[in-house]
């Protein structure tokens, strides 16, 4: 189109001031006739020409009037074009991202195939709520194939998806307006007319995000388990957020104002996302500041995981000197979320040194507070990866106070050249054994004790054994320790109860020396089989109760009883009993036969009580 | 004279304090020492408050009170304090012997008042976002009228620019979640874009959640401060409850100054020790800010940072010139129109210059605030006196 002349173009202007007159102010130039938009352009270009050529023959002032109205029209048609053009994102819409794949994360909800291990040290709880299944790792999606809708993009990060927000004829039209705002000297107007109307948009798709405002008061009251909900939710928001929300953002930046003049875009995108972004990083500085307690272990380290796997697009979407200040946010955040898990290991390990319960666990199996570690020292194994970068830290073992009976201790040397983090589970069964050595003194019966060391570490080592990851960093050495101290409880167990049953059926002292009758002196005899029975009956009626959960564990016990017991009893039987039988009553002295022993042995350890006798099979 | 003035104000503070505590003396030796912190301690914090009330006299070389650069230098003494309160109450000290009555009750306070005072610092970055969107309007009424010779086209430019300006400053104070531009040139609009033309017309600052009020969190940060009496005024709960003062003061000074979500009734005095030396300064300072805002409460304007004050007064002087504009105007006038058009440059300049670090600044406080509250949590927890936490 030919120049037009400058007062036709003033004339265009005029007719368009809103100020002026209902017409103008009731349509809009964009949502008419093309010509009359190109018409109205080509009148705004006359102008600004007329402006800066040097002839002063037309009064500036009214030349400078009509620029102004010109700008503030155009000011208006701008808002109005993003105004009919914005829509929140709708995530879900196949429309918006039609190459994204099927990710399960994303459709279902957790709860379906994740469940959860409640861990809680509780005094009094006996029952661990759920601790058998483990908490599946939450996968983040990364590589998941989404190259941008636009084939013009030029994102390296592959998890990237923009979208295009605005059409783009819109898009051309937007841009047309704003290079001539720009070069008249209102890029200030511009950028708040462009900030004011996508703010208000990302908003929007963030209340459709499920994106929560909340204050660090409002984190510090909820509950843990409201604010894992919260996690979870917010990790699935937070990645769209930046990978698609943000970045499409500033590719309509780009669409709009790249090249228009130096860093106007990034001006722009920052006016529209920062707002946001401090917003949705809140949260999660919210939670990385939170009180430190175990149990909030694992959804800390998903949540930095999620954070640090969204770090690179992070970057590359808040790459301009302006967004810095994100990208140090974000990076502060992550760096506490490190911190806060490397506290709550502590904390972790403390609260198993300290923890303090003293009612002895009926029957000596195995405590809550075992179940409790070995589970979660079982989790941890499964966060391996992260937690081996953010534990660079060995323990600090006690070895400042050596030789203090108050502290576990533990030799570091013998630990060289395993991970940090592998040095901590060693250290944390260490206090746990240190923990259980302390409980199992409030037995009254010392055999009770040794069995209750045996079932403890036995489950220790069970538990160990049957993770290969733990296994792998706890070491077959430590392992081996372990073992040989089940086994001494079990030794320790066996002296402490059976000796001096045993010991009613020995030799020495029953035969009286003398002259002509080397006999057996049926006294001491009768008081021997009396002194056995009631022993052996006590210690049965006794430890039936008692229990090792281990079915194997259980057997290997009794088997081990029985081959010191039964041999000792048949051998004893067969020496005296015929001078019992010589004498009055001897069902009062030979109470029970071997078979009666050896049914009786299979009582033991079953944590079910027995009737007052023994059967008597024989009779 | 304390050293409030110097560049590396972190370092100073460390050459009050002797570090002769860390050698192991007698108890009356360590005891004396301690009490000599104490009181230095008190100092410091006396002649630092001096310092930022004597700042604010007429003379134009220093800062005036409520600036941005007064601003600046207020949280530069915080931060000095508080490191120095750290290494007055932990140096030197095993946890449980910081731990004990009363400070078992008093640092849980702290902390808490420590957290409410991190939502505090979020709000008032918020609150520097929007002054930097009025920083821009101003900018562009500059750029209109900073022209010889001024048309009408450059004033209305300005005047549209500066009513905005006027408008935003009041509404943020009011509810930023509700504001509209209602000064935009357009009359009716057709029905289909009403709606969205209203959502559009937000405020153009981020807020805080819902219900979240800068007045009430304040208030709660306040409650239960209580000077320690009798006995407990010489151990370590005098610079705990000093420390907390200063806490609750300076966030309350940030929230009267920066806009901030819901300041109703922020008005109310703060509780300051009226009998302690050490806080006189401060309560100085206290009736100059609250002087000043009484008088904005008035006339409903947003806070009582310096710049914002006089922007107001600018805008609404450039207005009332625009409104009674006809080119060409007389040079008297314009002279004047001149000098306002250069003090307004000059105030964006400094909006230009501080704002930025002011926001880095606050960070800063935020990032200390947290560490603060995680060692000290930690000496409770060593202590054990550390109650399990509930979330």
């Amino acid at each position: 189109m030919e120049s037009i002349p400058l007062d036709t173009a003033e004339k265009i202007i005029l007719r368009w001031d809103s100020t002026a007159s209902e017409e103008a102010r009731e349509k809009m130039i964009f949502d008419g006739e093309r010509e009359e938009v190109d018409l109205y352009l080509h009148a705004v270009d006359e102008i600004q020409r007329s402006l800066s050529s040097v002839s002063l023959s037309d009064d500036p002032s009214k030349v400078n009037s009509a620029l102004q109205i010109a700008m503030a029209r155009l000011e208006d048609e701008f808002r109005n074009i993003l105004i009919s053009h914005t829509s929140p994102i709708h995530p879900e819409d196949p429309h918006d991202t039609p190459s994204q794949p099927h990710h399960p994360d994303d459709h279902h909800d957790d709860d379906d195939h994740r469940e959860e291990v409640e861990v809680e040290i509780d005094d009094n709880n006996n029952n661990n709520r759920r601790n058998s299944n483990k908490l599946l790792r939450f996968n983040s999606e990364d590589g998941s194939g989404g190259s941008s809708v636009n084939s013009s993009s030029y994102r390296s990060t592959s998890s990237i998806r923009e979208m295009d927000l605005i059409p783009c004829d819109a898009v051309y039209d937007l841009r047309c307006i704003a290079e001539r705002m720009i070069s008249s000297g209102y890029l200030r107007e511009c950028i708040q007319v462009y900030g004011s109307v996508r703010k208000s948009a990302v908003d929007a798709s963030f209340r459709r995000l499920g994106v929560e405002k909340l204050s660090i008061g409002d984190v510090q009251r909820l509950e843990w388990d409201q604010l894992e909900a919260k996690i979870r939710r917010w990790i699935k928001a937070a990645k769209l957020c930046v990978r698609t929300l943000f970045a499409s953002e500033k590719k309509l930046c780009e669409q709009i104002f790249d090249g228009l003049g130096t860093a106007i875009d990034d001006a722009c995108f920052m006016e529209t996302v920062k707002g946001p972004a401090i917003q949705l990083f809140n949260f999660a500085e919210a939670i990385s500041i939170s009180r430190r307690s175990p149990e909030k272990l694992f959804k800390i380290l998903d949540l930095h995981d999620a954070l640090m796997d969204l770090m690179p697009d992070i970057d590359v979407v808040f790459d301009s000197k302006s967004s810095e200040s994100i990208r140090v946010q974000a990076a502060e955040i992550l760096s506490r979320l490190g911190e806060a898990a490397r506290g709550i290991l502590s904390e972790f390990e403390n609260a198993v040194l300290k923890e303090p319960s003293k009612v002895p666990v009926p029957g000596g199996t195995i405590h809550p507070l075992t179940r409790y570690v070995m589970n979660y020292i079982s989790l941890i194994s499964d966060y391996k990866v992260t937690l081996n970068e953010l534990i660079v830290c060995k323990p600090s073992t006690g070895s400042r106070y050596s030789g203090d009976p108050s502290t576990p201790e533990l030799d570091l040397g013998e630990l060289e050249g395993k991970t940090p983090l592998a040095v901590h589970l060693i250290w944390i069964i260490v206090i746990l054994q240190f923990n259980l050595d302390g409980k199992s003194k409030h037995y009254k019966d010392a055999s009770l004790s040794h069995l209750f060391i045996m079932n403890n570490v036995h489950y220790i080592v069970q538990k160990v054994r049957g993770s290969p990851e733990l296994r792998e960093m706890i070491g077959d050495d430590y392992l081996r320790k372990l073992t040989g101290r089940f086994r001494q409880a079990a030794t320790s167990y066996q002296r402490a109860t059976w000796v001096r049953v045993l010991y009613c059926l020995r030799d020495e002292g029953l035969h009286v020396s003398g002259g002509f009758s080397s006999g057996v002196s049926k006294s001491a005899l009768r008081e021997r089989f009396k002194a056995f029975n009631a022993m052996f009956e006590e210690v049965h009626r006794t430890q039936a109760v008692w229990l090792i959960p281990d079915s194997q564990l259980r057997e290997e016990l009794r088997i081990s009883i029985s081959e010191k017991l039964i041999p000792a009893y048949r051998s004893f039987l067969g020496r005296f009993r015929s001078h019992i039988e010589s004498g009055r009553h001897p069902e009062n002295y030979i109470k029970y036969s071997v078979e009666d022993l050896e049914d009786a042995v299979l009582d033991f350890f079953e944590g079910i009580p027995v009737s007052q006798h023994l059967r008597r099979r024989s009779q | 004279m304390p050293a409030t003035t110097e560049n590396n104000n972190q370092g100073s503070f460390l050459g009050r304090i002797s570090i002769r505590r860390n050698q192991v003396l007698s108890m009356d030796g360590t005891h004396d020492q301690e009490m000599e912190d104490l009181e230095l301690f008190q100092k410091h914090v006396g002649d630092r408050f001096s310092d930022l009330l004597s700042s604010t006299t007429d003379d134009p070389s220093s800062d005036a009170l409520l600036s941005i650069a007064w601003l600046r230098k207020l949280l530069d003494e915080f931060l000095c304090c508080e490191a120095e309160f750290k290494a007055v109450v932990m140096m030197g000290r095993e946890p449980s012997q910081i731990a004990k009555p009363p400070l078992d009750k008093l640092l849980p306070e702290l902390l808490d008042r420590l957290v409410k005072s991190l939502d505090i610092c979020n709000a008032v970055a918020l609150g520097i976002d929007a002054l930097k969107n009025i920083q821009r309007l101003a900018e562009v009424a500059v750029a209109a009228l900073d022209q010889a010779p001024i048309g009408e086209g450059q004033v209305r430019r300005a005047k549209k620019a500066l009513s905005s300006l006027v408008t935003t400053m009041v509404q943020e104070d009011k509810d930023p979640s509700k504001g509209t531009e209602r000064t935009r040139s357009f009359g009716k609009r057709s029905s289909n874009t009403t709606n969205q033309a209203k959502s559009a017309f937000r405020s153009l600052s981020w807020t805080m959640a819902k219900n979240w009020s800068s007045a009430k969190q304040i208030h709660a940060m306040s409650s239960n401060l209580n000077a320690p009496r009798g006995a407990e005024s010489s151990g370590l709960a005098q610079p705990v409850y000093i420390m907390s003062t200063v806490l609750v003061f300076v966030m309350w000074t940030l929230v009267a100054a920066v806009p901030c979500q819901d300041r109703n009734g922020l008005g109310t005095h703060v509780g300051l020790p009226r009998q302690l030396s050490w806080a006189h300064p401060m309560i100085g300072l206290q009736e100059k800010i609250a002087e000043e805002w009484k008088k904005k409460e008035k006339k409903g304007c947003v806070g009582v940072l310096e710049e914002m004050q006089r922007l107001d007064k600018l805008g609404q002087s450039l207005i009332e010139f625009a409104d009674s504009f006809q080119f060409p105007a007389e040079t008297e006038r314009l002279e004047e129109v001149k000098a306002q058009v250069e003090e307004l440059g000059d105030i964006c300049r400094k909006m230009d210059e501080g704002l930025e670090p002011l926001q880095q600044q606050i960070r800063e406080v935020f990032h200390r605030a947290v560490r603060t509250r995680t060692e000290f949590l930690l000496v409770l927890d060593q202590a054990g006196k550390l109650a399990a936490p509930s979330t």
